[in-house]
């Protein structure tokens, strides 16, 4: 191993084995989680899954983990009537709603859910294979609890927001972990917001989610923390017969932001509607890889994202679906489109299939392009000013995505990060 | 109101308006008529300020200023409107939020106040009755799934709610049906006044019955051949243009 990829390692374990005292009865799982972290290290240039995304700038960062004793970040206004915070890694209900959790839905945390005779194995599985096991591993070695949320079979809930948030004003790091198992024929729409300021820090978060059979999980989530932030995140879903996951993407934040989004259709007819945007513009780095596991009959896929960059933004999006042999009858649809607002701007773009079986419908498609001169100028012969025209549109090309989000309240929010942040950056950029 | 003044324009290296002399007053209006690839839409395109053409001689003056040097947003306050030939499908952006904006736009420069929501869906209601068109295009994107008839009569009602000084029609007749035309027409004629100038660009005689010129030009080869009455778009319509430029290789 060499002293680069050593050196960061080295510090993740003294931080590991400070956290330690905190892991009675889960140090068997925490060391085995750790070392998986050691033996991946950080990822190299030549690592294909890593391949735009350069993770230098963290490498070189000692942030501490931030106690529990941390003073209390200053929290965005609620998209849901019940609001769970989460700060540090730790739900913290000083800052969630008073009200009850709404009926239909069930909250746990690590400590409560093993002495409820929960599989450990399960709250800190880390999954294998994707370019960002490795932070999954160490979330599950140094998260300093598990946020286990379930939905109760056939139970529809009021839609509810965890707001996950890191200490302000302290450069630090956290590993937030979140379980959502949607039971058997139960229909659940959670909001998942990240917010931050523009302190520097490390947040590397799991959601780990299991779709029952016939139930449906729409996932709405906001990444929108300032420039300084390092944010990696892997979401594992896994859906059973009939089941469905939604997710409504909105990667507009952090300076650099790595999300690994997974669903493995694991049963007959399991479904994924994978949708998102991402905006990178400022100096911002945003990669989006999506994978889907298509492993029964007749699973069905929709990957469609978009993607704006300006300034020295960069994005990446790679998008996979794999269907596996025996899983006849499936359907993947993928499509990635981008829109470049300047010529420092990048936006790489990869959709990928790869077909084992032989009765399946597939399609995909990628495209990044600039703004449409014509219309452009059809706009401004009708009076609006460049930046106007820029501007409109720019959020009709979001809009595709924006109308997709079923939940007013976060497609309304995503819309207003989405018009400051255009009305900035088009008047930087004329 | 315009003054055009030796006006040769070209796109790359290929010249297609060479010495295009025009003058336009308040109140009048002009059809300029022509074969196709005479630069008719050339000359609109290049009086609405579309990128792409290089001027290389000649002046345009618009009411006193510079029409060359003014952006198309500035050309749009200062009362030019082009309703398009070919209006761009623009999805996602709303036929609706584009006439508020464009209509306040100008509204700003004249020194008027904005309109707010109420007044403004007065004001189109009323125009969209004139053109024929159901509301229900308003909450539509621009021109999105439009059909031919209904684009051009989307761009009239956009020049009638923005009652431009100089309104340039380019080829607004071009695949309309008879009663589509007549609704289009109804339109523009609604719009004749005595501070306003209207300029069409057409190929056919046809629109012209329906909104009658003040002077006809025939445009041929980048150049005006010929300018005369109503009269010459009827003569036109009988023999063809070629006998004008026969007429005008003899002068």
């Amino acid at each position: 191993m060499s002293a680069a990829v050593a050196e960061p390692v080295a510090h993740y374990r003294a931080a590991f084995e400070a956290a330690s005292t905190d892991h009675a009865g889960t140090a068997a799982q925490r060391a085995a989680a750790f070392e998986r972290f050691a033996a991946l290290g950080f990822p190299g240039t030549r690592d294909e899954a890593w391949k735009y995304t350069s993770l230098r700038r963290l490498e070189s960062r000692r942030f501490p983990v931030r106690g529990a004793a941390a003073p209390a970040p200053v929290l965005p206004a609620p998209l849901t009537a019940y609001r769970l915070a989460v700060v540090d890694g730790r739900p913290r209900p000083d800052l969630s709603s008073p009200d009850r959790l709404p009926p239909g839905l069930r909250l746990r945390g690590l400590a409560e859910a093993q002495a409820d005779g929960e599989s450990l194995g399960a709250l800190l599985r880390v999954t294998q294979g994707g370019g960002t096991e490795r932070f999954a591993a160490l979330n599950a070695a140094l998260c300093p609890d598990v946020v286990l949320l379930e939905v109760g079979e056939g139970a529809a809930p009021e839609p509810i927001e965890i707001l996950v948030a890191a200490t302000a004003t302290e450069p630090g790091m956290s590993h937030p972990r979140l379980v959502i198992r949607a039971a058997r024929g139960s229909t659940a729409r959670i909001v998942l917001r990240h917010a931050g300021d523009e302190t520097e820090r490390l947040v590397n978060s799991v959601v780990d989610v299991e779709v029952g059979p016939d139930a449906a999980l729409h996932l709405y989530r906001l990444l929108d923390p300032g420039t300084r932030v390092f944010h990696i995140e892997r979401i594992e879903a896994t859906v059973a017969q009939r089941g469905t996951i939604f997710t409504h993407d909105a990667q507009l934040g952090a300076g650099l932001a790595r999300l690994d989004l997974n669903a493995r259709l694991v049963a007959p007819q399991a479904a994924a509607e994978l949708t998102g945007l991402f905006l990178a513009d400022g100096v911002r780095h945003l990669d989006t890889h999506v994978h889907v596991d298509h492993l029964a009959v007749g699973t069905r896929s929709l990957q469609d994202y978009r993607g704006v960059a300006a300034g020295r933004g960069r994005a990446v999006f790679n998008g996979k679906a794999v269907v596996h042999e025996g899983a006849q009858q499936s359907q993947a649809r993928q499509t990635s489109r981008n829109l470049l607002l300047t010529p420092g701007a990048e936006i790489d773009t990869k959709p990928e299939l790869e077909i084992y079986a032989d009765d399946v419908q597939c399609s995909h498609g990628a495209t990044t392009g600039q703004l449409d001169a014509a219309a452009l100028f059809y706009l401004r012969s009708r009076g609006l000013s460049l930046t106007e025209a820029r501007s409109a549109l720019t959020r009709a090309f979001a809009g595709a995505v924006l109308s997709r989000m079923d939940h007013a309240a976060f497609a309304g929010v995503v819309r207003e990060v989405l018009d400051a942040r255009l009305e900035r950056l088009l008047d930087t950029h004329p | 109101m315009l003054s055009i003044r030796d006006l040769h324009a070209q796109i790359g290296a290929r010249k297609i308006l060479k010495g295009i002399n025009l003058e336009v007053r308040a109140g009048e209006v002009h059809a300029i008529m022509g074969p196709n690839g005479s630069g008719k839409s050339t000359l609109a395109s290049v009086l609405a300020g579309r990128e792409g053409y290089e001027v290389t001689a000649g002046s345009v003056e618009y009411l006193g200023r510079n029409l060359l040097e003014m952006e198309p947003e500035e050309r749009a306050h200062a009362g030019v409107f082009l309703a398009f030939q070919y209006p761009v499908e623009i999805p996602g952006v709303n036929n609706a939020y584009l006439l508020k904006a464009a209509l306040n736009a100008v509204r700003r420069q004249r020194g008027e106040a904005e309109l707010d929501a109420f007044e403004f869906l007065a004001l189109v209601r009323d125009k969209m009755q004139l053109m024929q068109m159901d509301e229900s295009f308003l909450n539509r994107g621009v021109n999105e799934g439009f059909s031919g008839g209904e684009k051009k009569r989307n761009e009239i009602l956009q020049m009638a709610v923005l009652e431009p000084k100089l309104a340039l029609l380019d080829e607004t007749d071009s695949g309309l049906d008879i009663d589509a035309l007549r609704v289009v027409a109804s339109g523009v004629n609604s719009l004749r006044g005595p501070d306003r100038a209207i300029v069409m660009v057409t190929h056919y005689q046809r629109l012209l019955d329906y909104i009658e010129p003040d002077f006809v030009h025939v445009l041929s080869d980048g150049q005006i051949l010929k300018s005369g009455g109503k009269s010459l778009a009827l003569e036109l319509e009988k023999r063809g243009y070629d006998w004008v430029r026969q007429e005008a290789r003899v002068a």
